[in-house]
């Protein structure tokens, strides 16, 4: 396989609270594939965002240790200078947040914000010019008459229209890494539908790699090449999206799974979820950390904990028993 | 869509001086009630104790004051929408011209303190949410939470003591008789620091705090996240955002810079709303204190009017809010 964009090792993400140290991210490996989609799945709490805000290098004011290696095109994210970022952001990563609602400014128009964001990238950019490649932008995200839109501010348009407007904002960059954290989670369902769609027929736009972080699995095989499934702040599974949901290997990501599919039963609710509560940051991880909740946990769980292991093929799993469990 | 948008900001606009011109409506009911049904009889309270039942019967002839009341309020009505406000029962003069006669340095004065306190807290809350937990920051909330706390006349019998009688710098009492400019502006600058100090303080602690929250919401992260300079994030996005709260305050804030205004002045012996109101009082001058007050509340209404429309230029959502909503 070619040199992934994006490897992710062993990177670890502490915050200071009031209760303590909180490991958000408490070790990850991880690749990203150019010009391939990854799904990041995981309960609320596992991290998710927090990797995302690694990646783009917006971590919390809070932050009191971040440690590892984030190797993108070969450089390494991790301890890099903050304008050395900046430049980063907004020319090779994007980034589309999770509720458009409060995403944009409310004081400006829509062409305020993308024209002042393809200035940053292209500072010779004339204000004309930049007006008519964001009304061209608009129009290939599926928004009809995209002059008004440009000159109306963001509560005169709907969540899905103003979602539109933010993928339109990261298509400008043309990025090679976009990451997207839940965007359609603030979206009723039919809208959610289109947004993926837009996104699956965009897919050709963007040449670079796309995080899509999502709590919907169905979702994420609809548009995903890859997926990995987070669990308090560790990657625990990853591979091929047909493959580790076919056929999972983590009895977390088998747990989630059969949330999912109640979830579809039920229409209405996450009424069925795993029994058990989501590892809290601040308590420091003796074994597996899934052991607390897993049906198949045996002593060793408890005090070993467990690396990402190849599964099969692309695929690895971090848990010591996968090759015994039924 | 720009025409739904300009029709609904005249709606707002509409609705807004609907509103003011019920509150100037209001304050004159409550003003013509206060002088009519305060206790004591009028005429004694003005003549003296002294003056002979004839005369004091004359006088309230005179004034009108054995009509019912409902005709004497619509009288009071009537002669205010023609501008009319009445006889000062001292000198005689219409009230009309003693407060025009004043009204200008009491408006010059409060407003060339809001610029000043604008001028200078605006920049000084900026730098204290950009270096939040500096040692500036701390000095800042220090001084402001002191210059806040003393009041605007105590200031200026301060400013009066150290720069005029101390060190001798500037000429402070009063207004310069010429009317020439450069004089006039020199007697300026203490009464607008005196009445400015608190306001700087106040604003510096405003925008802060507003700087601050604004920073904090996912439209700044969203900026950020593109790349967008520090620069542009703050004076742009978050500031246009932080001026809301500010300049709702600033409007409320604006009757206690009048009420400042009138110390100060008095401390200064400047001329003003201030000295005419309280000599007025102190000489139970009803027709005077009724028009100068009157006169104030309508400057009051009025500026909270421009602050609001100002307001509404600001933010749109605003202007939405009173229309019919725009299609989305
Ligand atoms: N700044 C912070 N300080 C302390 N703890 C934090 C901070 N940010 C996140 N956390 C904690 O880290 C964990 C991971 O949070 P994160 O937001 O990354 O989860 P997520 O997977 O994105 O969840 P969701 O699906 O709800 O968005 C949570 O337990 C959260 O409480
Ligand atoms: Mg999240």
């Amino acid at each position: 396989m070619a040199e992934p964009l994006v490897a992710i090792r062993n990177l670890k993400l502490e915050a200071g609270t009031a209760r303590g140290r909180a490991a958000i991210l408490r070790g990850i490996d991880l690749e990203i594939g150019r010009g391939r989609i990854l799904g990041l799945v995981g309960e609320s709490g596992s991290g998710k965002s927090s990797l995302a805000a690694c990646l783009i290098g917006l971590t919390p004011a809070n932050t009191s240790a971040i440690s590892g290696e984030i190797r993108f095109d070969g450089q390494n994210l991790v301890g890099l200078d903050p304008t050395a970022f900046a430049r980063l952001r907004g020319r090779r990563i994007a980034m589309i947040f999770q509720d458009p609602m409060t995403a944009l400014n409310p004081l400006f128009t829509i062409g305020t914000h993308l024209v002042d964001v393809l200035r940053h990238r292209d500072p010779g950019l004339s204000r004309a010019a930049a007006l008519s490649e964001a009304t061209a932008m608009l129009v290939k995200v599926g928004i009809a008459d995209p002059e008004a839109r440009i000159a109306a501010y963001p509560h005169q348009l709907s969540g899905g229209m103003r979602q539109r407007v933010m993928i339109a904002m990261a298509l400008l960059m043309r990025p090679d890494l976009l990451l997207a954290d839940e965007p359609t989670t603030a979206l009723d369902a039919t809208v959610e539908a289109q947004i993926v769609e837009l996104l699956a027929a965009l897919r050709r736009e963007v040449s670079g790699s796309i995080v899509f972080i999502s709590h919907h699995l169905g979702l994420v095989a609809q548009l995903c090449d890859d997926v990995a499934v987070m669990y308090g702040g560790t990657v625990v599974e990853t591979g091929p999206v047909d493959a580790v949901l076919t056929d999972p290997r983590h009895p977390y990501t088998r747990a989630l799974i059969a949330c999912e599919i109640d979830e579809d039963d039920a229409p209405g609710g996450r009424l069925l979820s795993i029994p058990g509560e989501v590892p809290d940051p601040v308590r420091p991880m003796t074994g597996c950390i899934f052991a607390p909740r897993c049906a198949h946990a045996v002593e060793t769980c408890r005090s070993e904990v467990p690396e990402l292991r190849t599964s099969g093929d692309g695929r690895r799993a971090a848990c010591l028993r996968f090759e015994e469990l039924p | 869509m720009t025409r739904l948008f300009k029709d609904e900001r005249l709606g707002y606009v509409a609705s807004r001086l609907l509103t003011t011109v019920l509150i100037v409506f209001g304050a004159m009911v409550l003003l013509f009630a206060l002088t009519a049904l305060v206790p004591g009889d009028p005429a004694k309270s003005l003549l003296g104790p002294q003056a002979s039942p004839e005369l004091a019967k004359r006088f309230i002839a005179e004034m009108g004051l054995d009509q019912p009341l409902h005709v004497r309020l619509w009288r009071f009505f009537g002669a205010v929408l023609t501008g009319n406000l009445g006889v000062d029962v001292i000198s005689g003069k219409p009230v009309v011209q003693l407060v025009a006669s004043v009204l200008p340095y009491t408006v010059i004065l409060t407003f060339s303190a809001i610029g000043l306190s604008v001028l200078i807290g605006v920049p000084l809350g900026i730098h204290a949410a950009t270096h939040r937990g500096s040692a500036s920051d701390t000095i800042l909330a220090f001084v402001s939470v002191a210059f806040i706390a003393v009041p605007s006349f105590v200031i200026a019998i301060f400013l009066l003591l150290i720069f005029a009688i101390w060190l001798d710098w500037l000429p402070v009492l009063g207004t310069s008789r010429s009317g020439e400019f450069l004089d006039e502006a020199r007697r300026m600058i203490l009464p607008t620091l005196a009445l400015a100090a608190g306001w700087i303080g106040f604003i510096a602690r405003l925008v802060r705090s507003s700087m601050l929250e604004v920073l904090g919401e996912p439209y700044i992260r969203t900026a950020r996240a593109y790349g967008l300079s520090e620069r542009l994030i703050t004076y742009k996005y978050a500031l246009k955002n932080a001026c809301i709260p500010t300049i709702a305050i600033l409007g409320l804030g604006i009757g206690r810079l009048l009420g400042g205004a009138v110390l100060v002045e008095i401390v200064f012996a400047r001329p003003g709303l201030g000295r005419l109101v309280y000599e007025a009082v102190s000489e139970r001058n009803f027709p005077v204190v009724q028009g100068a007050v009157l006169v104030v509340v309508v400057l009051f209404v009025v500026v909270n009017l421009i602050v609001d429309l100002s307001y509404s230029a600001i933010d749109p959502r605003i202007r939405r809010s009173s229309g019919q909503g725009a299609g989305a």
